[in-house]
């Protein structure tokens, strides 16, 4: 299972990772958020040695949500050297996930 | 899902706004996603009309009674609704609507647009509200709307009620996604 974040581990577990993080912004009332949980869960474990994958709740995130700008969920920011390096919004296909990922190794 | 597409009649604009009319249909169509317009045959609701049909989506027109004896509307849509007057189509329109896109147009197409903000702002819609700005068309309106920000004729938070998307698959990423904006927008539709 991808790893859970919030405002209060955010920095540490994905600002200050020395590998590329995914973070997949989503909650539980998010329709589309649902359909793509099991596309980052792939991600997740076929990345797992060299990328991180975390989900976070945005209602339970509501500073990280605000400080990133999050006004569509589905959102995945990619973190490389704790900065937001791509972004993609909305179900979209798992390739269009991985190809971002790769990008940044 | 259903998307309304609010879009020009004209036939005499820049052919881009012509290929972003189509893209957007396409994208659409093969995402399995409902359309519903105004029913017209030409301009940009034509190509976009055309686009779904040739991808096999589905399409809903929506057009007054007049438009049809004017022979205005497209005549390989199959599903189309007439209705009284241009009053009831906007309503019938919203009432279908999951999230609507307006793609450039005139002020036919700008007052709907600007009707779906403000229902947004009124809570009586709370769908996406997609501006596809396609070659910056829209810059001057999307100025405007800071403007009435910045007078507090809107509030800021009324800003999450619409999204411009510079292509068709950025439209897209909006409309194949839930926004995070306001769960009461009765709670500050006054200024």
């Amino acid at each position: 299972m991808a790893l859970a974040v919030d405002d209060s581990n955010f920095d540490d577990v994905v600002v200050k990772s020395d590998k590329p993080v995914m973070v997949d912004f989503w909650a539980e009332w998010c329709g589309p958020c649902r359909m793509i949980a099991p596309i980052i869960e792939e991600i997740s474990k076929e990345f797992s040695e060299r990328a991180l994958v975390v989900k976070c709740d945005v209602d339970n995130s509501p500073g990280v949500a605000a400080k990133f700008g999050i006004r569509n969920i589905p959102t995945v920011l990619y973190f490389k050297d704790g900065k937001v390096a791509d972004k993609q919004v909305g179900a979209v296909p798992k390739n269009n996930f991985v190809s971002k990922l790769n990008a940044l190794f | 899902m259903t998307v309304c597409v609010f879009a020009s009649s004209s036939s005499r604009i820049n052919s881009e706004y012509a290929m972003a009319a189509a893209e957007m249909g396409a994208l659409l169509a093969i995402a399995g996603i409902d359309v519903v317009y105004g029913g017209g045959g030409i301009g940009l609701m034509g190509k976009l009309a055309d686009s779904v049909l040739k991808n096999n989506g589905r399409i809903t027109g929506v057009i007054p009674a007049f438009m049809k004896e004017e022979g205005w509307d497209h005549p390989e849509v199959k599903e189309m609704i007439i209705t009284p007057d241009m009053g009831e189509r906007k309503k019938q329109m919203f009432t279908l609507a999951d999230a609507v896109v307006a793609l450039p147009g005139g002020v036919g197409t700008l007052e709907e647009l600007t009707e779906a903000i403000t229902l947004k702002q009124l809570g009586l819609f709370n769908g996406s509200i997609v501006i596809l700005n396609t070659l910056d068309f829209y810059k001057s309106l999307i100025e405007f709307l800071d403007h009435m920000i910045q007078g507090h004729f809107l509030r800021f938070e009324h800003k999450g009620i619409w999204q411009i998307a510079s292509t068709p698959s950025e439209a897209m990423n909006y409309l194949t996604s839930n926004e995070t904006w306001i769960h009461d927008p009765r709670s500050i539709a006054k200024i």
